[in-house]
């Protein structure tokens, strides 16, 4: 019995030596600047000679019902497309999508990334890109042109050079297309407007009343359940979740030099006017118009989406067509079942700035960076694969996938998409998480893809989504490429900012109507202490020093 | 003098005698010391990086030294207003934790001791402990259903009851006091196990003795079983002063909501925010290694206080 005691632990020891020397043996590898990519190691059938294997990010968005994102129908699609073409094994490896940033941050820091990673949030390529941890795909992306003419004609120029360093010419990452540039519209109950005889509100006095309105008919509206009603809900992210009317307050002829300058913050948090949103948002909230406990949940918590879809909340802003993605667990499917089926959101674009227009600021035809870290150790495998998510009819089969299955094709060919079961299931709106070279509906034939946008949602009146979509472009403006390159000042400072933001908003939201100019402004102090004046004053520099006096560029 | 006869050859080394006799003992340590090596010491070659300019993909050594001999990260932490805000929210909650939560499960130990049913003993005892099982994230979810001003079960019977609506998560003053009674709810009974553990090896015959003494209950807990679990008392207060300004992650980051930051930020939180989130390691690392350097000067002169009083300590 000893004997086989002690001989349990011998080998429980060789396995903890075992483990650590494997860490160790992967930490010393890793610091290479990524394998070349020499177009040579193809074969005259274009593949390689060896299989070889890339691991892929993909965003898991854990929505009830969806499939393991992983390994599905969809990823299936992908590996045998990549496996046939060009005899490469595809890995996917999930990455939280409402955490995506730390989660790459976490793998990038421990050496373990991905070969072709995905975000939304340049800081993070830049921090790493200035360690060394990030590939320079220039060379590559050029000398391999030929190899790669569905990257080079769906991204563009325009896409691909958006991120290049001015002063090295580096190319950390290539940008993603934005089919689509719309940023977010407010939403408003139909039903509730009509059963109280409102019009749908043209201002944002107009918008005040009616939220007034839905609160003091809380009885007629919502019966025995009055006590839980909703005017305006927003989330702890009220700079982005109420983005329509703070915005309505900033000038809509600001020179692209002051947007540029205060655009650090993608929700406007420094630019000058929004406060006056802000500080309406604190009256509604003290006339108890929006949600009470907006602030106690956090990010990727579904507390919110539910009273939406219990048909509490009157009104919301959120992505310009969210109420309408997810098939049968969207928001717009879920009120008919509480709230009967005259029971819908629909657009509405009430709050006009002060010349009268209701300007949209818009990201430009920009979506997800797309980036190697140095650890990728097969460029060209990594880029044949960026070539293949971006050849037409793979983006379209991922997006529309099997007639009959996830689309119908109506007449004139249109396609509109319908809920699909089980394994045919994709857990993002038209497989966006894995067509990552493309955000938004884009078919073979182009003219087709218009006729379409409005189908796309599955079981949604084509007739809403149209609305929605028209007034997402009303007066928009589009942000540019400002070839200014990296700001150093924003080092590490994306997080801890956009933290420090969500945090005064939200502290000054909820304060007493008399202290939110107190708040207010002492937050702003702190925040542009603790970084986002140096931010702003080297983007003022860099801006005078690249492009002279002017103020907008053409 | 008579020489001792042995049947066995005298070995020259006694150490090598002793080593025969129980290597299988010094075996089986080996293993959580080759754990403190791996995991323990092997890290603490890369405090250096609180002293250089980290970069990910440069061997440590070769790393440049930071500005101000080494000491830029240190002086920036100090003076950044975010930090000082994380040092003095860690120690006061650590102080409160202290405070309220050290005695709790002295007192319920000795409240349990005192049960002469044991099958309820044992099913209180059960109870108690299941909350230590519990992640964070789950308590937070419970004191969310319990606590929130509108759909909060205990603000709905409060203000059934007529009254106002407490802020229990959503005022920094009220959270707090959410955050420290959470927490002894977490661990009392968990934390209480050692506590009975030194009770139960009390010699028995005290207590008979006291009571034919005739001591009531009272005076038995106070004169003997007090006394008689002092010296553990004494060794984790020790071991929670040494963490005075460490403590978990995942209670303050699970707890903690934009309203209430400005008392909810400590440092692991503040490391996580801006170490991992904001990938300023050497930064980080300079606030970890003020932590650590802060917890082992409290552990050294509780341990002197404590000798000097007459316990044991730690060492």
């Amino acid at each position: 019995m000893k004997k086989r005691v002690v001989s349990l632990m011998l080998a429980a020891m060789m396995m903890v030596l075992a483990a650590g020397c494997g860490a160790k043996s992967g930490n010393g590898s890793a610091s290479n600047g990524g394998g070349a990519a020499d177009a040579s190691a193809l074969g005259e059938d274009g593949k390689f000679a060896e299989t070889q294997h890339i691991t892929v990010e993909v965003y898991d968005r854990g929505n009830d019902g969806g499939s393991d994102p992983v390994n599905n129908k969809y990823t299936d699609y992908i590996k045998k497309g990549m496996l046939d073409k060009y005899n490469v094994e595809v890995e996917f490896v999930a990455v939280p999508r409402w955490t995506e940033v730390e989660q790459i941050s976490n793998l990038l820091a421990a050496n373990n990334a991905p070969d072709v990673c995905v975000t939304y949030d340049i800081a993070t390529i830049e921090t790493y890109g200035n360690m060394g941890g990030i590939v320079d795909m220039k060379d590559a992306l050029e000398a391999n042109k030929e190899l790669l003419p569905n990257l080079w004609k769906h991204l563009g120029e325009t896409n691909i050079y958006w991120d290049q360093n001015p002063e090295t010419g580096a190319i950390w990452d290539i940008e993603a297309v934005r089919e689509n540039q719309n940023d977010v519209n407010t939403f408003i109950r139909e039903d509730w407007l009509k059963k109280l005889n409102l019009e749908v509100p043209k201002t944002t006095d107009d918008f005040y009343k009616v939220l007034c309105a839905f609160k003091d008919n809380a009885d007629t509206l919502l019966g025995a359940d009055a006590s839980k009603m909703i005017p305006y809900s927003i989330s702890f992210d009220a700079g982005y979740r109420a983005k329509t009317l703070t915005l309505s307050f900033a000038d809509p002829k600001m020179t692209d030099k002051e947007y540029y300058v205060n655009s650090f913050d993608d929700r406007g948090f420094t630019i000058p006017g929004v406060k006056q949103g802000f500080a309406l948002l604190n009256k509604w909230y003290n006339e108890g118009l929006i949600w009470k406990d907006f602030a106690l949940y956090g990010a990727g918590d579904k507390t919110e989406d539910d009273l939406i879809k219990a048909g509490y909340v009157g009104a919301f802003t959120h992505n310009w067509d969210y109420p309408f993605r997810d098939g049968e667990n969207s928001i717009e499917a879920n009120i008919k079942k509480f709230g009967g089926d005259g029971a819908q959101f629909i657009a509405i674009d009430p709050f006009q700035d002060k010349n009268g227009t209701h300007t949209k600021w818009i990201s430009g035809p920009v979506d997800r960076k797309i980036f190697f870290p140095a650890t990728n150790d097969n460029i060209l495998a990594s880029l044949l694969y960026l070539d293949w998510i971006s050849t037409p009819e793979n983006i379209q089969y991922l997006q529309i996938g099997d007639e009959g299955v996830t689309h119908e094709v109506g007449e004139g060919g249109v396609i509109s998409i319908i809920a699909a079961e089980g394994n045919d299931i994709q857990n993002s709106g038209m497989n966006i998480d894995y067509t990552i070279t493309t955000n938004g509906l884009k078919l073979v034939d182009p003219e087709l893809t218009n006729k379409s946008l409005a189908y796309s949602y599955a079981g949604i009146d084509p007739k809403l989504v149209e609305d929605a979509d028209k007034i997402a472009k009303t007066d928009d403006r589009a942000a540019k490429s400002y070839h200014i390159g990296s700001i150093e000042a924003e080092t590490g400072m994306g997080d801890p900012l956009s933290q420090k933001r969500d945090q005064i908003i939200d502290q000054a939201i909820v304060a007493p109507t008399a202290d939110f100019e107190k708040i207010f402004d002492q937050g702003m102090q702190e925040y542009l202490a603790a970084g986002g004046q140096a931010i702003i004053d080297e983007r003022k520099a860099k801006w005078e020093s690249i492009h002279g006096d002017k103020e907008n560029l053409d | 003098m008579n020489k001792i006869k042995s049947d066995a050859p005298v070995s020259r080394n006694p150490v090598s005698i002793y080593f025969k006799r129980y290597w299988q003992l010094y075996l089986l340590l080996a293993l959580p010391m080759l754990y403190l090596v791996i995991f323990k010491y092997i890290p603490m070659v890369y405090i250096q990086i609180a002293f250089k300019k980290y970069s990910i993909v440069e061997s440590i050594w070769k790393q440049k030294i930071a500005g101000n001999h080494g000491f830029q990260y240190f002086i920036q932490a100090f003076s950044d207003s975010d930090f000082r805000r994380a040092l003095r929210n860690t120690l006061v909650l650590n102080l409160l934790d202290l405070a309220i939560g050290f005695p709790i499960p002295i007192i319920f130990a000795l409240l349990l001791n005192e049960l002469c049913f044991k099958k309820f003993k044992n099913v209180v005892q059960t109870i108690a402990y299941m909350p230590h099982f519990l992640s964070w994230v789950i308590i937070y979810g419970l004191a969310l259903q319990l606590f929130t001003p509108s759909t909060g079960l205990v603000n709905m019977v409060i203000t059934k009851l007529g009254g106002q609506t407490v802020p229990f998560l959503n005022d920094a003053g009220h959270w707090v006091w959410t955050y420290v009674f959470l927490g002894a709810w977490q661990s009392f009974g968990w934390n209480s196990i050692v506590y009975l553990a030194a009770i139960a090896g009390i010699n028995n015959e005290l207590y008979e003795a006291a009571s034919v003494d005739g001591a009531g209950r009272l005076s038995k807990i106070w004169h003997i079983t007090l006394p008689g679990i002092r010296s553990t008392i004494v060794l984790l207060l020790i071991m929670q002063i040494g963490n005075i300004l460490g403590g978990t992650f995942d209670r303050p980051f699970a707890l903690r909501n934009n309203l209430v930051i400005s008392w909810a930020e400590v440092l692991p939180t503040y490391i996580y925010s801006h170490g991992i989130k904001g990938l300023q390691f050497s930064l980080t690392t300079a606030v970890g290694f003020f932590q650590s350097v802060v917890g082992v000067v409290f552990l050294l002169l509780a341990n002197t206080i404590s000798r000097k009083l007459g316990e044991r300590g730690i060492w």
